[in-house]
């Protein structure tokens, strides 16, 4: 140990001495290695970056990795059954979604069909579009819950609070809008009173917080109990709320099985979707890096044979130096790794000098794009692309490296006495 | 008395491009601590190739090589590098100092490789006593390009005592230089046999020679012992 230690610190010692006389070969090297490690950088970088702002919402739009959903039309005998199973159950969430409309009755709302609030989807209100004025209401996308959905959606809070279920059931249902909900309610000043499903009922809701579902759809989130005696306070349950329905389920939970057992009973298929999203993802992901590292391989064999080319050529300069630590005793192994210790060193000073750029890059990127492209405004440089810039350089230090490491361990020393 | 250095038979032959040529056919040697030898001979004999006979840079073909009385004919590289840190020190006619480094550093390259670590310190002492022991301590951190041929292969003699060798190798170490610096040269070798190291140097110069010991002659590939005149 303490032997190896010695040696490796003798390589180190002459090694820095070598590249310290040889400023500007190493110099070279490192010119011709940079795009190579640099793209490797890059790639890496970006992928991660994408990586991260692609997953970071995923789980929020499709649930969280594994979990199962059942999608099915929300009848009214469906969901007394998902009701039933579901009841007091905190590993299964259903949620049942219908179109909402909040602001002046008589109205065409000024995102007709939900459309986030700047974007047209339909032919959109003009004058001569028929049907109802235009108006100062907006239509949203009621999700009603029947239990705390975060434990599937983890929703960022972004204002006020969530939904509370302890309470008794309001009669003026308590809303928590999305972002693009709350930034429409900012835009258009409208009158608390809500339609459901193109209803006649007029609620009046309350307001209670904000989060950010990842969602460009205006939307609010509301305890179904609250929602539902305004859809179906006299008829009975056949007049229950429509609209579709999904329940999401934890990855264990015996309510699955149940849930399906009794819908099939009733003549309904369910089918349980588990959620694969991420791991599908990170599939393609993969996929899609390893051929930019491929090409970015391909870059860096450039810099390789530009490392292998200065090490040949220094290698053949300092034959005599060579040959004469071997006659002072220096091992050949120790002289292979002196070479080596040199194209290392140019390498990892190459990834340094790579690094840098890209992250100092990202930066201005994410200074002057930030407002733009929110994902870039507070972006880290990943760790893994600088470990990964430092392994290429080291990858490119041994390939350059090991044929003139082995040149110099094969210098005969008798070279010192024909000289 | 073991000998320092005891060959017999001692055969080499160098595969040249035609045919093989055989330079060594029988060398007999002995060296005692603290003795001097000089070696002579016309260009061509094989001198340089004795030398690095003896310094183990190459293996005889035949013949044995005893080194305090142990056999290291056919010892293995690894442990013929070993060897050459502990126990030989070399000086050749051209003096290999590497340009980049000062005469401290080039003193230091020997004790820097890999055999053993010294701290930092201990090696200063250790270059600073042997710039010391030929006369040249106040050029330390000179580079080489700036040292006169003498002052250059006195740092070179001292690289090659820094590790206090048992035996100093000496190839036409004033093939390079003229009469007086040679002399100064001759001299700081000399003054390591005092405290019992062996020195063999290859020599053209008889007056250098004649300060040696003993004076062999090497010819048609064996050592004989010149009588003085
Ligand atoms: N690598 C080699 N292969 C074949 N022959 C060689 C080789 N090296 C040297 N020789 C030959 O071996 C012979 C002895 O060479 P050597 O260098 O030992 O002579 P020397 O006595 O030191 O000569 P000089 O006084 O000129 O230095 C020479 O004839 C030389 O041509
Ligand atoms: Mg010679």
């Amino acid at each position: 140990m303490r032997r190896l230690s010695g040696r490796g610190r003798s390589a180190l010692i002459i090694g820095v001495q070598g590249i310290r006389a040889r400023k500007l070969r190493t110099l070279l090297s490192m010119v011709s290695l940079f795009l190579g490690v640099l793209a490797v950088v890059v790639v890496q970088a970006g992928a991660s970056i994408a990586e991260k702002a692609m997953f970071a919402d995923i789980e929020l739009q499709q649930g969280v990795e594994g979990s199962k959903i059942i999608y099915m039309g929300a009848e009214p005998k469906t969901t007394a059954i998902v009701n039933d199973v579901i009841q007091g159950r905190d590993d299964a969430v259903a949620m049942i979604g219908m179109q909402a409309i909040i602001g002046e009755a008589g109205v065409r709302p000024v995102n007709e069909g939900g459309a986030p609030i700047g974007e047209n989807w339909g032919g959109g209100p003009g004058p001569e579009a028929g049907g109802d004025p235009s108006g100062q209401a907006v239509e949203v996308r009621l999700s009603a819950l029947t239990g705390d959905v975060r434990a599937f959606r983890p929703f960022r809070p972004r204002d006020g609070r969530w939904l509370d279920w302890s309470t008794t059931p309001s009669l003026a249902p308590k809303l928590v809008l999305n972002e693009a909900a709350a930034k429409a309610f900012q835009q258009y000043h409208v009158p608390a009173q809500m339609r459901l499903n193109g209803g006649q009922q007029t609620v009046t809701p309350q307001f209670v917080g904000v989060v950010d579902d990842a969602s460009s759809t205006p939307t609010a989130y509301a305890r179904l109990d609250e929602v539902n005696r305004w859809l179906a306070p006299a008829a009975g349950p056949q007049n229950g709320p429509s609209g579709d329905l999904q329940v999401l389920l934890t990855a264990s939970t015996p309510a699955t099985q149940v849930l399906q057992k009794r819908l099939k009973a009733a003549g309904t298929e369910a089918y349980v979707e588990t959620v694969r999203s991420r791991a599908e993802m990170a599939k393609e992901l993969r996929l899609i890096r390893l051929v930019f590292l491929a090409m970015a391989g391909l870059v860096l064999l450039i810099g390789v044979a530009g490392i292998l080319n200065v090490g040949l050529a220094s290698v053949g300069e300092r034959v005599e130096e060579f040959a004469l630590r071997r006659a002072v005793g220096t091992p050949r192994l120790l002289l292979a790794g002196i070479v080596l210790t040199e194209t290392l060193l140019t390498g990892l000073f190459t990834a340094a000098a790579a690094i840098g750029a890209s992250a100092g890059a990202l930066r201005l990127v994410s200074m002057f794009l930030g407002d733009r492209e929110p994902f870039l405004a507070d972006v880290q440089f990943p760790w893994d692309a600088g470990v990964a810039g430092i392994i290429a350089g080291l990858i490119a230090g041994i390939l350059g490296g090991a044929v003139p490491a082995l040149r110099a361990a094969g210098i005969p020393i008798a070279t010192v006495m024909r000289a | 008395m073991t000998a320092l250095i005891e060959l017999t038979g001692i055969v080499k032959t160098l595969k040249g491009q035609k045919q093989p040529r055989t330079i060594l056919d029988g060398v007999e040697m002995r060296v005692d601590p603290g003795e001097s030898v000089a070696i002579v001979g016309r260009s061509g004999s094989g001198k340089s190739t004795l030398l690095s006979v003896l310094g183990i840079f190459d293996r005889p073909d035949a013949g044995t090589y005893l080194l305090h009385g142990q056999d290291i004919s056919r010892i293995p590289e690894r442990k013929a590098a070993k060897l050459r840190s502990a126990e030989f020190g070399f000086v050749f006619q051209r003096f290999f100092l590497l340009k980049h480094l000062t005469a401290a550093q080039n003193v230091a390259m020997a004790l820097v490789n890999g055999q053993g670590w010294l701290p930092r310190r201990e090696r200063k002492r250790r270059v600073m006593a042997a710039l010391d022991q030929v006369g040249i301590a106040q050029l330390a951190k000179s580079k080489p390009t700036k040292l006169s041929g003498g002052e250059q292969q006195r740092v070179a003699i001292a690289r090659a005592l820094v590790r206090e060798p048992k035996v100093l190798l000496a190839d036409e170490p004033t093939g390079a230089l003229d009469l007086e610096t040679g002399t100064l040269v001759i001299e700081a070798l000399l003054s390591a046999t005092e405290r019992g190291c062996g020195l063999v140097l290859v020599t053209h110069d008889r007056d250098h020679a004649a300060r040696m010991g003993r004076t062999l002659d090497l010819h048609d590939g064996v050592l004989t012992e010149r009588v003085p005149a």
